[in-house]
C-alpha cells in the first residue's frame, strides 16, 4: 500500500474501513435507513474535506493514525456498537486531519 | 409546576450504585474540563475494543503526536482521560453502557453548576433524577436526568451517550414538560445533551416526528454552553 502522504490519501484509505463498518451496522435491520442516512452524512463531510484539502500533505502522525483507526473498527463484531462507531470513526479521522467534525 | 424525587424502584437503586462509582466522578471531572479532542478520545475509547493505550495514542496525533503538548496540565489531562476511559472500556458491556450514561449526566451536572448566573445559594437547585409534576397531568414514569429548579428559569435535561439514544419518547417527554409549564405560566427550558457529534444528532432528529423544535440540543461541540461558556 502507498504511504499516506496527503489528506486525500488519508480519507481514501479510511473509506473502505468505514464502508465495512456500515455493512456490519446494517445487521440491525430496524435501523437500516438511519444507518445509511448517518453514513451518507459523514461520507459527505469526508468528501468535502477531500475536495477542499485533498492535495495537502498530512501532519505528523496521520499516516499512523488512519491504519490504527481502521484496525480498531475491524475488531468490532457487534452491529450495535458499529452504529456508534459510524459516528465516532469520522470524528476521530477528522480531528486527526485538523478538521472540526 | 413542582419537582419531586423519583420513587426509588429497583432500576433506580441499581443505577444509583453506578452513579456513585468513583470512576464516574473521576472521569466526569476530567471531561468537564476537557477540550473537544479530549472528549472525542473518551468517546472512542469507551466505545472501543482495544485496551492498549498505544493503539489509542496512535489514533489521536493531535493529543499524543509530536506537535501535541509533551507535558503540562493539558497533556496530564489527556493521559488521565485515556486511563479513565480504558477503565470504563474494561468493564463488561452492560456495565460499560450504564457507566457511560451516568458519565454524561455527571458531566452535565458539573457544567451546569458552573453557570455564572447560578448564584451559590441556588446551587442546591441543580438536582438529579427528578420528576416534574403539573396540575391535572399524569406524572411521567421516567425522571429527568438533571433539573435546574430555579423559579422563572427552570430547565429539564435528558442526557444521552449517543445520537441513537434520541427517540420519540424522550422528545415527547421534554416537549410535554415545556408545554405543560407554559400552560401554568411557567418557563421551563427543555434540553437534550448528547455526547456525540452534532451532525449525527441532526441525522437522528431529522427522522423524528416527535416535536423537538423547541428542545435545545447540546452536542459534543457545544457541551461547554451548559456552563454558559
Amino acid at each position: 500500500m502507498d504511504p499516506i502522504s496527503t489528506v486525500g490519501a488519508a480519507i481514501a484509505r479510511a473509506r473502505p474501513a468505514y464502508d465495512d463498518l456500515t455493512a456490519l451496522a446494517e445487521d440491525v435491520e430496524d435501523e437500516w435507513s438511519y444507518i445509511n442516512d448517518l453514513a451518507s452524512a459523514w461520507i459527505e463531510r469526508m468528501d468535502a474535506v477531500a475536495d477542499a484539502r485533498g492535495h495537502e500533505p498530512v501532519a505528523a502522525g496521520v499516516a499512523a493514525a488512519v491504519p490504527a483507526l481502521a484496525a480498531e473498527v475491524a475488531l468490532l463484531d457487534d452491529p450495535h456498537r458499529a452504529i456508534d462507531w459510524l459516528s465516532t470513526f469520522p470524528q476521530v479521522l477528522l480531528i486527526a486531519l485538523g478538521e472540526r467534525p | 409546576m413542582r419537582f419531586q424525587d423519583a420513587s426509588p424502584d429497583a432500576r433506580a437503586v441499581v443505577y444509583a450504585g453506578i452513579q456513585a462509582d468513583p470512576l464516574v466522578a473521576r472521569a466526569s471531572a476530567l471531561l468537564a474540563d476537557a477540550t473537544h479532542d479530549q472528549r472525542i478520545l473518551a468517546r472512542a475509547v469507551m466505545n472501543g475494543m482495544s485496551t492498549s493505550p498505544t493503539n489509542w495514542q496512535a489514533m489521536f496525533p493531535s493529543l499524543f503526536g509530536v506537535n501535541a503538548p509533551s507535558d503540562g496540565p493539558e497533556r496530564a489531562r489527556t493521559e488521565a482521560i485515556l486511563a479513565a476511559s480504558l477503565e470504563v472500556a474494561e468493564r463488561g458491556e452492560q456495565i460499560r453502557s450504564q457507566v457511560r450514561g451516568a458519565l454524561v449526566e455527571s458531566v452535565t451536572e458539573l457544567l451546569v453548576r458552573r453557570r455564572p448566573g447560578l448564584a451559590s445559594a441556588a446551587l442546591a437547585a441543580v438536582r438529579r433524577e427528578r420528576r416534574i409534576l403539573f396540575d391535572g397531568v399524569r406524572a411521567e414514569i421516567h425522571p429527568y436526568d438533571v433539573t435546574i429548579e430555579t423559579p422563572g428559569a427552570s430547565e429539564a435535561i435528558d442526557c444521552k451517550w449517543g445520537a441513537r439514544g434520541i427517540n420519540a419518547d424522550v422528545l415527547h417527554q421534554l416537549d410535554d414538560a415545556r408545554t405543560h409549564a407554559a400552560d401554568e405560566d411557567e418557563v421551563l427550558t427543555a434540553t437534550i445533551v448528547v455526547f456525540d457529534a452534532e451532525r449525527s444528532c441532526a441525522v437522528r432528529l431529522d427522522r423524528q416526528t416527535a416535536p423537538h423544535d423547541a428542545t435545545r440540543l447540546i452536542s459534543l461541540e457545544t457541551l461547554d454552553q451548559l456552563a454558559g461558556r
